[in-house]
């Protein structure tokens, strides 16, 4: 866990916590962003592992295109 | 069910809490440092992290782009054997109207009902307003069943008027006073009880004593109208 609770929740919301929020003890604020960043990449892996198996469904004529757009 | 020792800014706060720690998957007790935040800070966090979690560098945007060129049918079972409920709940607002409405449609009530308790209202409220009340009934009646009151809450506040007379028929006056009391939109309230009809109120207000919650719902008060106030007990 990162010890500066307030710069980790800032970098995991792409934003400024609000001032209520911000006033929160740094330990808090860095469970806040610890768990944001872990749903974050929870997410990102069930993305990730659903595109693959996704893929299995999809008639072969569209696999290309689709892999395409999803990058 | 809710406490009835509890006020109804601590409703509201838990009801947050409890909004936040499903975002986040984590048990709402261990986001307890966050009582001392008033209800509008905490809602104004959960926007921060709904848009944090529902933006994902555009990967999210770039599956819902993909399912364009899918027939319908395909995203459906890709939907339910694939990607589950949160995601399709995070992609869903990402889906042009007509399409996420004719996904919808095809997939079975406990589904959406899944769906429902993942999605962010605020993004799918065009879909929410195209989807047919029959449908949107069946959805309640299934949340209502699962004592989902926080997801019923969050919802009334994005739905048309008819869709709002729909979930309202398919709860009775308990199930309507536990989301009244976690409703989001707390400004909302009086529309919804107008929309409801005159007797709703009232039947709420016997469900409130009943269950020892009259207080909770006399702290409302102030969102009502000066003729539903008079329907409350003195």
């Amino acid at each position: 866990m990162e010890s500066d609770g307030r710069a980790f929740l800032t970098r995991q919301l792409h934003d400024a916590p609000t001032p209520g929020v911000a006033g929160l003890a740094d330990e808090h604020l860095a469970h806040l962003a610890g768990a944001l960043c872990a749903a974050r990449q929870r997410q990102a892996e069930e993305l990730t592992a659903a595109s693959e198996q996704a893929l299995a469904h999809i008639p072969r004529l569209l696999r290309g295109p689709v892999k395409k757009i999803v990058g | 069910m809710v406490d009835s020792t509890i006020s109804s800014e601590e409703l509201e706060r838990n009801a947050e809490i409890r909004r936040l720690a499903r975002l986040l998957g984590v048990v709402p007790d261990e986001l307890d440092y966050l009582t001392p935040l008033a209800p509008p800070e905490l809602r104004a966090l959960r926007g921060q992290v709904t848009a944090s979690l529902f933006d994902a560098r555009g990967v999210l945007a770039r599956m819902a782009a993909a399912s364009r060129i899918l027939p319908a049918g395909l995203v459906v079972t890709l939907a339910e054997r694939v990607f589950g409920p949160m995601l399709a709940a995070r992609i869903a607002g990402l889906l042009e109207v007509d399409r996420a409405v004719d996904i919808a449609a095809r997939l079975p009530v406990p589904f959406l009902a899944d769906v429902a308790t993942e999605l962010d209202p605020r993004r799918v409220a065009d879909i929410l307003g195209a989807i047919p009340p029959a449908t949107i009934a069946a959805v309640a009646a299934e949340l209502i069943a699962r004592e989902e009151w926080i997801a019923m809450g969050t919802f009334y506040a994005y739905l048309p008027p008819a869709s709002v007379r729909a979930a309202i028929g398919v709860a009775d006056a308990p199930a309507l006073l536990q989301i009244a009391l976690v409703l989001e939109d707390k400004e909302r309230l009086s529309v919804v009880l107008e929309i409801a009809g005159t007797d709703t109120l009232s039947r709420i207000a016997v469900a409130a004593e009943a269950a020892g919650l009259s207080a909770q719902l006399r702290a409302l008060e102030v969102y009502l109208t000066p003729e539903q106030r008079a329907q409350l007990p003195a």
